[in-house]
C-alpha cells in the first residue's frame, strides 16, 4: 500500500492531473465568488427591478409595494448579511438548488430549465470543435505540405474564414439559404406546429434546423485550425531534425509523420483557447437561429431581468468550461510523451 | 523599425485597410446625414442613388449609420485595446521581471481569467447596468479580454530580461519597476503595438458580440447595434428583405478582424526570430 502511494507520488501524470484538478477547483471558487459579489454589491436592488417589470413602470410607493418588497427580499434572503448571503449561495450551489425561474416561468425551478436546455448547446458546441479540430488540422498540413501557391491559397481563405463575425455569418447564411434559396429552414428547432417525437421525420426536421448554426460555426473554425496548423508544418519541416533525416533519405511519409506530431501539440493547447470561444459564439447564434440552448435561454432571462435563470446559465457554463478545459488538458497530458512516461523508471 | 515594416508585403495592405475603415469613420459621419433621424417617406428602401446604401425599417439612412457605426465602434476597440494593454502589461511585465513570487501571483492570475468564458461575463455584467456608455463597454470589454496578451507578453519579457544591456541597468542600481518601462518595454515596443491592435479588433468584435445579446452600448449607433437592429426591430424577419441593412457591418467588421491579423502576421514574421525568414 504504502509503495503504491509513493509510486503514485512519483508518477508525474498522476502529480500533472492532481494539479490540474486543484487548478480548475480555484478558477470554479473564483468565478463563482467574483459572481456573488459583483451581483451584490451592484448598485440598484434586483428586487426592484422585478417588481418595476411586474408593475411595468416605476418602483412605484405606498404600503403595498413596501409590502410586496420586504416579502420578496426576504424570500430571496437578500436582507441577510453580505457574508451570510455568501455562504448560503455555496450550501445551495452543492445542494444544486439554483431556485425558482423568476418570472418567466416561475414555479419551475432553474435548474430543471437548464437540464432541458443545456444537451442543445452542448449538440453544437462538442460536434463543431472536434469536426473542425480534425478536419482543420488535415487541410493545415496538406497546404504546408503542397507549398506555394495552393499553401498561399489556403492561408488567404483559411484567414479569411476564420475572422468571419459568427453572428453576422449566421445572419448571411439564413438570407442566403433561408430566405433567397429556401433550401434550410432559419429558424427554431422543429417546423413550426410539429411536436416533439421519436419519429424519423422529427428528428429530420431538427437535424434540418440545425444544420444552419452548426455550418456557420464549423466553417469559422476549420479556418481556425487550419490557419495554425499550416504555419506549424511549416516551420517543422523547416527544421533541423527533419532536414537531416531527409538527408539520412527518410522516407517523406516518416518525416509528415514526424512534424505533424510536433506540430499538433500546439493545436492541442488551442483548444482550451477555442472551447472557450466557441461556447461565447454558440450562445449568440442560439439566439439568431431560434436554438433554444443556454445561450437562447439567457438572453431570454435578459430581456426579462429573470437573474437566477441568468446566474444558473452562467454558472452551468462556467463547469461545462472548466470540465471541457479539464479534459483537453488530461489529453495533452497523453499526447505530450514528456508528460506521460515521465517519472516512470 | 519603420523602414522594416514597410518591407512586410501582408503589414502594408493590413495597414491599408485598417487606415481605410478608420478614416470612413473619422470624416464619413461629417458627410452623411444624421444617422437617426427618421424619414417616414423612405422607409426600408433598397440603395439607390439618394440613399447609396438604402434606408431601415424607420426611414434611417443606412450609409450613415454605418460611418457612425464604424466611428463608435473603433473608439470601443480603442478603449479596450488601450486598457486591456496596460492591464496586460502589467500583469505580464512586472512579474515576469521580477519572477520569484511575483510572477507566480501575476501568471496564476492570468491563467484563471484566460479560463473564464468571455461572452457570458459579460452577458451578466452589462445586464446589470442599466445605462451603458461607449466608455463602460469598452472598459468592461478591457477587464475581461487581456489575459492572453499578458500571457505573450510574459513569454517576451522571460527572453529579454536576460540581456545584458538589462543587467546593466539593474547593476547600476535602477529601480525594477524603472527598468521595466525604461528598459525592456521599449525593445519590444513593437510587439507591444501588436498586442494593441490585436486587443482593438478583438474589443469592436465583442462589442458586436453583447450588442447582439442585447447588452451593447445603449442610444448609440455602432456597428454591433446595427446588426441587433437589423435582426430586431424588423416586422418580417430580417431575412425576408432587408439586407443592405446587415450585411455592410459584417462586411466592415470582417474586413478590419482580417487586416488586423495580416498585420499582426506580417509583423510577427519580422519581429519573431522563431518565423523570420531570411
Amino acid at each position: 500500500m504504502r509503495r503504491r502511494t509513493r509510486d503514485l507520488l512519483h508518477n508525474r501524470f498522476a502529480a500533472f492531473v492532481a494539479k490540474k484538478v486543484v487548478f480548475y477547483l480555484i478558477v470554479a471558487f473564483v468565478a463563482m465568488t467574483f459572481v456573488f459579489f459583483i451581483t451584490h454589491l451592484m448598485p440598484g436592488n434586483p428586487v426592484d427591478r422585478m417588481i418595476a417589470s411586474l408593475t411595468s413602470g416605476g418602483p412605484g410607493g405606498g404600503q403595498t409595494y413596501l409590502k410586496l418588497k420586504a416579502q420578496l427580499m426576504d424570500y430571496f434572503g437578500l436582507n441577510k448579511p453580505l457574508f451570510e448571503q455568501y455562504l448560503i449561495f455555496w450550501r445551495e450551489l452543492f445542494t444544486l438548488n439554483l431556485g425558482p425561474s423568476y418570472p418567466i416561468n416561475y414555479p419551475q425551478s432553474v435548474l430543471s430549465i437548464i437540464i432541458l436546455r443545456l444537451p442543445y448547446t452542448l449538440a453544437i458546441v462538442i460536434p463543431v470543435l472536434l469536426l473542425s479540430f480534425f478536419l482543420g488540422n488535415w487541410i493545415g498540413a496538406k497546404a504546408a505540405y503542397a507549398g506555394g501557391k495552393r499553401s498561399e491559397l489556403v492561408y488567404f481563405f483559411s484567414v479569411f474564414s476564420n475572422r468571419l463575425p459568427s453572428f453576422w455569418f449566421g445572419m448571411v447564411l439564413v438570407f442566403v439559404f433561408a430566405g433567397v434559396l429556401k433550401i434550410f429552414p432559419g429558424y427554431g428547432l422543429a417546423s413550426l406546429g410539429t411536436m416533439s417525437s421519436w419519429k424519423l421525420s422529427y428528428f429530420l426536421d431538427v437535424l434540418e434546423h440545425y444544420s444552419l448554426p452548426f455550418i456557420t460555426l464549423f466553417i469559422i473554425y476549420v479556418g481556425g485550425w487550419a490557419t495554425g496548423m499550416r504555419s506549424m508544418v511549416t516551420h517543422e519541416m523547416d527544421s533541423g531534425y527533419v532536414r537531416y533525416s531527409e538527408q539520412l533519405g527518410f522516407r517523406k511519409n516518416k518525416l509528415m509523420s514526424y512534424a505533424e506530431r510536433n506540430a499538433i501539440l500546439p493545436q492541442v493547447t488551442g483548444l482550451n483557447l477555442q472551447l472557450n470561444a466557441l461556447i461565447g459564439e454558440t450562445a449568440i447564434l442560439e439566439i439568431i437561429f431560434g436554438w433554444p440552448g443556454i445561450g437562447k435561454m439567457m438572453f431570454d432571462a435578459v430581456g426579462a431581468d429573470d437573474y437566477m435563470l441568468i446566474f444558473g446559465g452562467f454558472m452551468v457554463i462556467m463547469v461545462v468550461v472548466i470540465l471541457g478545459n479539464f479534459l483537453i488538458d488530461i489529453l495533452y497530458g497523453f499526447i505530450d510523451p514528456r508528460i506521460r512516461t515521465g517519472g516512470r523508471q | 523599425m519603420s523602414e522594416t515594416l514597410l518591407r512586410s508585403k501582408k503589414f502594408i495592405v493590413g495597414l491599408a485597410i485598417v487606415i481605410a475603415i478608420a478614416m470612413i469613420g473619422i470624416i464619413g459621419p461629417y458627410l452623411t446625414r444624421d444617422p437617426l433621424k427618421e424619414n417616414w417617406n423612405a422607409v426600408a428602401q433598397p440603395p439607390d442613388s439618394d440613399y447609396l446604401l438604402g434606408t431601415t425599417v424607420l426611414g434611417e439612412d443606412v450609409l450613415a449609420q454605418l460611418c457612425t457605426g464604424i466611428r463608435n465602434s473603433l473608439e470601443v476597440g480603442v478603449l479596450a485595446g488601450g486598457l486591456g494593454t496596460l492591464i496586460a502589461v502589467l500583469f505580464g511585465a512586472l512579474g515576469a521581471y521580477k519572477g520569484g513570487w511575483a510572477d507566480e501571483i501575476s501568471s496564476f492570475v492570468t491563467n484563471v481569467m484566460i479560463v473564464f468564458p468571455m461572452i457570458p461575463l459579460l452577458l451578466i455584467v452589462s445586464e446589470l447596468t442599466q445605462q451603458r456608455s461607449l466608455m463602460l463597454v469598452g472598459l468592461l470589454i478591457a477587464l475581461f479580454y487581456w489575459p492572453w496578451a499578458a500571457r505573450s507578453i510574459r513569454s517576451q519579457v522571460l527572453s529579454l530580461r536576460e540581456r545584458e544591456f538589462v543587467d546593466l541597468a539593474r547593476l547600476s542600481g535602477m529601480r525594477d519597476a524603472t527598468t521595466v518601462v525604461t528598459e525592456v518595454l521599449p525593445n519590444m515596443l513593437a510587439y507591444i503595438i501588436m498586442v494593441f491592435i490585436l486587443l482593438a479588433g478583438g474589443g469592436m468584435l465583442a462589442e458586436a458580440g453583447i450588442s447582439m445579446l442585447g447588452v451593447g452600448p445603449s442610444n448609440s449607433v455602432t456597428l454591433g447595434q446595427m446588426l441587433f437592429h437589423a435582426m430586431n426591430e424588423t416586422i418580417t424577419p430580417y431575412w425576408w428583405g432587408v439586407w443592405w441593412w446587415f450585411i455592410p457591418p459584417g462586411i466592415v467588421l470582417t474586413f478590419f478582424l482580417s487586416a488586423v491579423f495580416v498585420m499582426h502576421a506580417g509583423m510577427n514574421e519580422l519581429f519573431n526570430p522563431r518565423l523570420r525568414r531570411e
